[in-house]
């Protein structure tokens, strides 16, 4: 079998070495259509930095003592390219179907080169022993770039979950603005839903802005609170708590009737936490607290 | 009698101000609470500061000793407050706590003082 394998691989690598300008030639121009001009996701250097290490990758796998082995280093190393160079052109708003499509056509560009190759040689005789070599080519060849569409669509993937946890992130981050409405008083509206993983960035974000802002008061509002269980009632304990203990007052505003209601049927306390209703209300407790007055310009 | 670790300062008329250093054995069977007290009374101490600035994580035996020292000094009419939590220290030490400690918080000594003005 591996003998056989040698020998398919020897006529592509001499395929490749007597055709190498023609391939890359066909690369290229394919490449620069696809993601050169006014594309502008690679410059023509790039493209022909990336057709010539292509070869140079397709050949150490042919070259090494079983091009079929997918487990292989030298295969490892074609797919490794392939991926890097899925994820510079997505990172540069590439589009996953141009990529496969450049990969259809350089598996094609290999195909025309066996016919041009075969065409030269067509005085002798197909044996079956020569189709035999080019069914195992075309096997070859199909396989190969079957599992650089798949290192594509691994790329692909990838950046798409990147993408999701950077919108996450930035989603966490809105979503929980502390602002600094007074000198020393924080507020933090908290809109939607609150569950373990979130209440521990709050927390810990907000002790931070304590401890950097010097805050004495803590204004953190529910009005964008539609439902509340046991464990999150308990973030939310646990969260008044680590503010008091860093020496500033919580105050709890907007608790909606029903988000009452819940607190009551799970036996949750709120004796030791200064509750207002609104979050006007709370910035007056807070106000008052501090020893500031607001009130009206007298006319 | 010296107790190893223990810095307590007088920063005003019947204040104390309580530096520990890690060298505070807080599990030396109540030898430092009581040399606390006693330096309390000797000064007709009325308040405590405690700094916590040098320590980043509470764990429960500290906190016990910190609830332990806060009830002491109540009992001999003292306010102990800690001050400069950390917010790390403040993050774990409110995942393990059932109720509200001894001992009361400020950011810091002007700070409660002014809070309490």
């Amino acid at each position: 079998m591996v003998k056989k394998h040698s020998k398919f691989s020897s006529r592509l690598i001499d395929l490749l070495k007597t055709q190498i300008g023609n391939i890359t030639g066909a690369i290229e121009r394919e490449g620069r259509t696809l993601f050169g001009g006014s594309n502008n996701l690679m410059s023509a250097d790039e493209i022909s930095d990336f057709s010539i290490e292509f070869f140079q990758l397709l050949l150490a796998l042919l070259e090494s003592k079983d091009p079929l082995d997918d487990a292989s280093p030298q295969f490892h190393a074609l797919e490794m390219f392939f991926n890097n160079l899925s994820h510079q052109i997505l990172v540069r708003g590439g589009r996953v179907e141009d990529l496969v499509r450049f990969n259809q056509f350089m598996q094609r560009a290999m195909i025309d080169a066996l016919e041009s190759d075969q065409q030269e040689d067509s005085g002798q005789k197909t044996t079956a022993q020569d189709f035999d070599e080019l069914k195992t080519i075309l096997l070859f060849l199909s396989s190969t770039f079957n599992e650089l569409n798949l290192a594509v669509f691994q790329a692909y993937l990838e950046e798409k979950e990147s993408t999701i946890h950077a919108q996450e992130a930035e989603l966490r981050e809105t979503a929980t603005p502390i602002t600094e409405i007074w000198d020393g008083v924080l507020t933090l509206p908290i809109i939607g839903t609150l569950d373990s993983s979130r209440t521990m960035l709050i927390m810990e974000a907000l002790l931070n802005r304590i401890a950097q802002d010097r805050a004495t008061a803590v204004v953190m509002d529910l009005t964008g609170v539609k439902n509340i269980d046991s464990q999150v009632s308990h973030h939310l304990i646990q969260m008044m708590r680590a503010v008091q203990l860093m020496g500033a007052e919580a105050i709890l505003t907007g608790i909606r009737p029903e988000i009452a209601r819940a607190l009551t049927s799970l036996n949750i306390d709120l004796g030791n936490v200064t509750t207002r209703a609104s979050l006007s209300d709370g910035l007056k407790e807070a106000f008052r607290r501090m020893g500031i007055q607001v009130s009206h310009k007298a006319v | 009698m010296s107790v190893s670790g223990l810095h307590l300062t007088a920063i005003g008329h019947g204040t104390l101000l309580l530096e520990p250093s890690f060298s505070l054995d807080i599990g030396s069977g109540g030898t430092a609470l009581e040399e606390i007290i006693r330096r309390l009374q000797r000064v007709s101490a009325t308040r405590l500061y405690y700094d916590l600035a040098e320590l980043a994580i509470i764990e429960p035996l500290y906190y016990n000793w910190l609830n332990a020292l806060g009830r002491a000094c109540r009992t001999v009419n003292v306010r102990m407050i800690c001050i400069h939590m950390q917010p790390t220290a403040a993050f774990a030490l409110s995942r393990y706590m059932e109720q509200m400690p001894a001992f009361e918080t400020a950011l810091d000594v002007d700070e409660w003082n002014r809070e309490t003005r």
